[in-house]
């Protein structure tokens, strides 16, 4: 397996093979190439209609994450005995949400994706931002993770600055 | 009609016991051909067989079968064809964004486009192009104001790339993943997430350019066990000659007008088939 990347939208033009070579970057980064991860790409409606679901929140956003393990300590490789555990999750992209900000921001959309991205792993890997100490433990895992990347590909990335709603 | 042909069986043999020249069967058989016969002094006999049996026909003189279940028939595809108009959400096909040159045969239809000398061409038929439908979840199924489930045509197609001054064009064989077939996650609230793309490429081959015969001799790629980089790059290159998922979505729109035009005509010309008209 590895990661399976799916493009549920037709709003936003997607290049699949640039996302998929940031996202194999990220996993190496974090410790879990050998753990299955799925990136969903979907767009305002979809996204809306999942965060309503599950969190009651009806309205879009830029990402949500489902982890496959739940209550991990944050930063913890999960201790997969089968084949079949060696998942991390699924991370639904909401690019629509996404695209409309780096019009804002002037950010290129795939390096936004990138991001957010980085930002749903370290959900699947634990990381919350409920509490203040909680969002800044995670602040310094995605600094640590993009600096990696930047260092790696010579990008610049920087992480959210402002907390998920 | 039982009685009246043992009856003509015991005449027949009585005859050919009384008289020795003609054999039995030849009396059986004017027996049954008297029994028949419309001729005068036949009218105080049992008719057995007559033109008059068995089929209710209604003729209109041009030599046909025509049957009341025909005329039903008729009735019923004058209302289906009046009722197929009526859902009929535009006369005229849509139109597709990019640039694309449509040309029609019958169920087949191609879609042309040049782009810095390259030729790009999809080719799908809209026979069979309707998945079935299975309503599990009837709450959740797409219905029309009617309560009827959408029709939808998702036909699989072929994307054909040449190059300029080059003899095989790459030909993509593509369709659109019936959701079933993937995972399909049943989320707490029992709602299923659709969690497939909205297109496939299934196969990726090099063939003749302008060759109606898919040369099985040239190696063919599934993308079944493929590379997940590679397919990634694959669709990248159909996204950039406008096969992309906004191209999908309007493909689909495109099939499904077309097919329910070919569905009226159909059924028209079996309106007129039956009718005779």
């Amino acid at each position: 397996m590895g990661v399976v990347l799916r493009n549920l939208q037709s709003v936003v033009p997607l290049r699949r093979a640039r996302l998929r070579r940031d996202v194999e970057v990220l996993r190496h980064i974090f410790g879990v190439q050998r753990f299955d991860l799925g990136i969903i790409c979907v767009d305002n409606r979809r996204i809306q209609h999942i965060n309503n679901l599950y969190r009651k929140n009806n309205q879009p956003t830029d990402v949500l994450s489902f982890p496959f393990y739940e209550d991990l300590r944050p930063g913890k490789i999960p201790c997969a005995l089968q084949r079949d555990e060696y998942n991390l999750g699924d991370i639904f992209l909401g690019v629509e949400y996404v695209k409309h900000r780096c019009k804002e921001t002037s950010q290129d959309l795939h390096e936004a994706l990138t991001v957010v991205t980085a930002h749903g792993i370290c959900h699947l890997l634990g990381y919350r931002h409920e509490t203040e100490e909680e969002w800044i433990e995670m602040q310094q895992k995605e600094s640590y993770i993009l600096s990696e990347f930047n260092r790696l590909t010579g990008s610049h990335l920087e992480p959210l600055t402002k907390r998920c709603t | 009609m039982l009685k009246s042909v043992s009856r003509a069986v015991q005449l027949a043999a009585r005859l050919s016991i009384s008289s020795s020249a003609p054999p039995l069967r030849r009396t059986f058989s004017r027996s049954i051909w008297s029994l028949s016969s419309s001729g005068a002094g036949s009218d105080s006999r049992p008719r057995l067989l007559t033109a008059t049996r068995a089929l209710p026909s209604l003729s209109c003189g041009c030599g046909s079968l025509h049957t009341e279940g025909d005329k039903a028939f008729a009735e019923f595809l004058t209302d289906e064809i009046k009722e197929e108009k009526k859902i009929q959400k535009d006369k005229s096909l849509p139109k597709m964004s990019g640039g694309w040159e449509l040309e029609l045969n019958g169920t087949e239809a191609k879609l042309n486009r040049s782009l810095s000398g390259e030729k790009v061409t999809i080719t799908f038929n809209v026979n069979n192009s309707i998945p079935p439908q299975l309503e599990e979840d009837p709450e959740h199924t797409q219905k029309s104001p009617e309560g009827e489930p959408d029709i939808v045509s998702t036909p699989n197609f072929v994307v054909e790339v040449t190059k300029p001054g080059v003899k095989s064009s790459l030909v993509f064989d593509c369709h659109f993943p019936e959701d079933e077939l993937f995972v399909s996650e049943q989320t707490a609230h029992g709602e299923t997430e659709e969690e497939s793309d909205i297109f496939a490429i299934r196969e990726v081959s090099f063939q003749p350019e302008g060759d109606a015969e898919w040369k099985e001799t040239s190696y063919t790629l599934n993308t079944d066990s493929l590379d997940w980089a590679l397919y990634d790059h694959l669709m990248g290159f159909l996204a950039d000659r406008g096969v992309d998922n906004t191209f999908a979505d309007e493909l689909i729109e495109l099939s499904t007008a077309l097919e329910h035009q070919e569905y009226i005509k159909f059924l028209e010309d079996l309106s007129t088939f039956v009718k005779c008209k």
